[in-house]
């Protein structure tokens, strides 16, 4: 019974983590840039939550678009003032971005500290659960859950179907066949990197219901993205989603058997074992 | 030119050699920690300047050779010297097999792969019951500041003078041809894994020997002050800041960021982290090359004009 208890709280988990492996597979994909502050974009909206809602009581759901509209704004700016500005010529590109990200990252840890300060917050809301004869379904976590999923279909219907969509998939899938039909890189890089941060402030948000965070959690969920994203294949939308239901459960049963500090290096070891024997992940393309 | 270069390095070293009979407990302290943190940026720049394998994970060999150490001497009581030069073997024997494995990834994926080792290589550590746990260990008093800072600066001496002979040699030359581009170095005949694996283990021997030389600095030792983010985000700040993947990069970098670093903790500790974030950032827009190269080429343009 306590394998089925676990089994539901890795996915109502997974719902969370694939949301906010959506938005850093979408600047992967676009820009080919590892975001490692993409984590810290999480806690920070997790933590403004937090104190939101222990400051005015607010219906944490009516923070969603709230948080969501200044992750889009924050990612913009990011994207214009700082990564549009690294210069291309150098040969180390890549590690200029991954250094760049890597010092925002600890830009927003500070920040984060120097705002909200270090202690563990989340909002208590909804603290009932359902019980199903032995099993007990948080409502929390089903409520973040099923917002996630929303807001992830929602998400797959923009890529699929919308002209910004298709821009999106043409960029990652082949710069210069997008140049070629016209399609304004520039304009859709920026976006990427918006949308991508905007669904990071959204998890945040979901995440606040299910952890007690501070801003210095946000590299875990850098590396839970990271994770979800390598198991699933780099930038394959689809594969992604299992890879956060793996995720999700590998944490969830970790926990209960391993004990909160063996369970920290979980993911982590997932991460690793994924990386050096399944490059490609699951169902994606060998990656680089 | 090259004499007075010369003269000028025989000099510094000279005063650092002499600076413990002058200086009283936080001078030495401070020069301790400069020392240090330029080590640290030496050993850094080996993989990730030279190879072109950004690590986000180097700080696992400090925090390694800080607990070797540390266990050899509060445990079995060794004398702290073969202790910390044992803390450098555990660490090269740790890195050539974790080496194999690593390296095989590139760009981002090793970079947050080497990350990952580093968290799972703390957890476990922790996990050993003679490290007393996420409670510390602590190391019996009386090795003294003195023979940890002459440790500290012979390893970090030492580091200098390897990359200089990795910057001339035909060592060298492989790291950087598999650095601009593996598969064609491959093809030119660079045995490209074991280039790699050479220079990985370098850069695990560096942080493995400055570690032990931690533990007895701080005298009491726990996962988070070894495994210490803030000295790996410094390494690599100041290794970008003086010019990665040159010789005197980490150096120039070092002597700068160790004084802003020092004024910015005493003065707001509370906003440090995101300081230093920050600075890197506005860095790698405003000097992406970093100082020493940007000064070389400044140098270079007036010579011909």
């Amino acid at each position: 019974m306590i394998v089925l208890q676990l089994a539901i709280n890795g996915v109502l988990l997974g719902g969370v983590l694939a949301l906010s492996a959506l938005g850093f597979n979408i600047v992967f994909g676009v820009m080919r840039v590892v975001n490692l502050a993409h984590g810290d974009v999480v806690v920070l909206a997790a933590v403004f939550a937090a104190f939101a809602f222990a400051q005015t009581g607010i219906n944490p759901l009516l923070l969603l678009p709230l948080t969501v509209g200044a992750g889009f704004v924050v990612g913009a700016l990011i994207h214009r003032l700082l990564l549009r500005r690294l210069p291309g010529e150098i040969a180390s590109a890549e590690a200029s971005s991954l250094t760049l990200t890597f010092g925002l990252s600890y830009f927003l840890t500070g920040a984060g500290l120097a705002a909200f300060g270090g202690r563990f917050v989340s909002v208590p809301y909804l603290t009932g659960a359902y019980q199903l004869g032995p099993i007990s379904i948080p409502q929390a976590r089903l409520l973040a859950f099923v917002v996630a999923v929303g807001l992830s279909l929602a998400f797959a219907l923009l890529l699929r179907s919308t002209t910004l969509g298709r821009a999106i998939r043409a960029t990652s899938q082949n710069l210069e066949g997008a140049l070629a039909c016209g399609v304004d890189v520039d304009a859709v890089r920026t976006l990427a990197f918006a949308i991508g941060t905007a669904v990071a402030a959204a998890a945040g948000t979901l995440m606040s219901f299910l952890y007690s965070l501070n801003a210095q959690q946000g590299v875990l969920f850098t590396v839970n993205a990271f994770a979800v994203v390598v198991i699933g294949g780099l930038g394959n939308y689809t594969g992604a989603v299992l890879g956060a239901l793996i995720l999700g459960l590998t944490e969830s049963f970790a926990s209960y058997f391993l004990g909160a500090t063996l369970a920290e290096a979980a993911p982590y070891l997932l991460f690793i074992l994924v990386l050096l024997f399944l490059p490609g992940g699951l169902r994606g393309r060998r990656a680089a | 030119m090259k004499r007075g270069l010369l003269a000028l390095a025989a000099v510094a070293i000279a005063l650092l050699i002499l600076a413990p009979l002058r200086l009283n407990g936080y001078g030495m302290d401070l020069l301790y920690v400069t020392v240090l943190s330029i080590g640290l940026a030496y050993g850094w720049n080996i993989i990730s300047g030279y190879a072109g394998y950004f690590s986000f994970g180097q700080i696992a060999f400090f925090g390694l050779g800080a607990y070797a150490t540390a266990l050899l001497v509060a445990r079995w009581g060794w004398y702290w010297v073969p202790a910390a030069l044992a803390g450098g073997v555990v660490s090269v024997a740790l890195a050539i097999p974790l080496g194999y494995a690593m390296l095989r990834l590139r760009g981002p994926f090793f970079a947050m792969g080497m990350f990952g080792m580093a968290q799972m290589v703390r957890v476990l550590v922790t996990a050993i019951p003679a490290t007393g746990s996420g409670a510390g260990l602590f190391l019996p008093p009386g090795s003294g500041i003195t023979g940890v800072y002459y440790w500290t600066l012979a390893v970090c001496l030492g580091g200098i003078a390897l990359t200089l002979w990795i910057d001339r040699s035909a060592f060298g030359l492989r790291l950087q041809a598999l650095r601009e581009d593996e598969q064609v170095a491959a093809t030119l005949g660079v045995e490209t894994t074991r280039a790699k694996i050479t220079a990985f283990g370098l850069s695990a021997l560096i942080p493995g020997l400055l570690g032990g030389g931690y533990a007895l600095f701080l005298t009491y030792i726990e996962p988070d002050a070894v495994f210490s983010s803030r000295l790996e985000l410094q390494a690599i700040v100041m290794t970008v800041l003086g010019g990665l993947g040159t010789v005197w990069g980490p150096l120039v970098g070092g002597l700068v960021m160790t004084q802003v670093s020092e004024a910015l903790w005493a003065r707001f500790p509370e906003i440090y982290l995101m300081i230093f974030g920050g600075l890197l950032v506005a860095l790698l827009i405003a000097v992406p090359r970093g100082i020493v190269p940007a000064l070389a080429a400044r140098l270079a343009s007036t010579r011909r004009s």
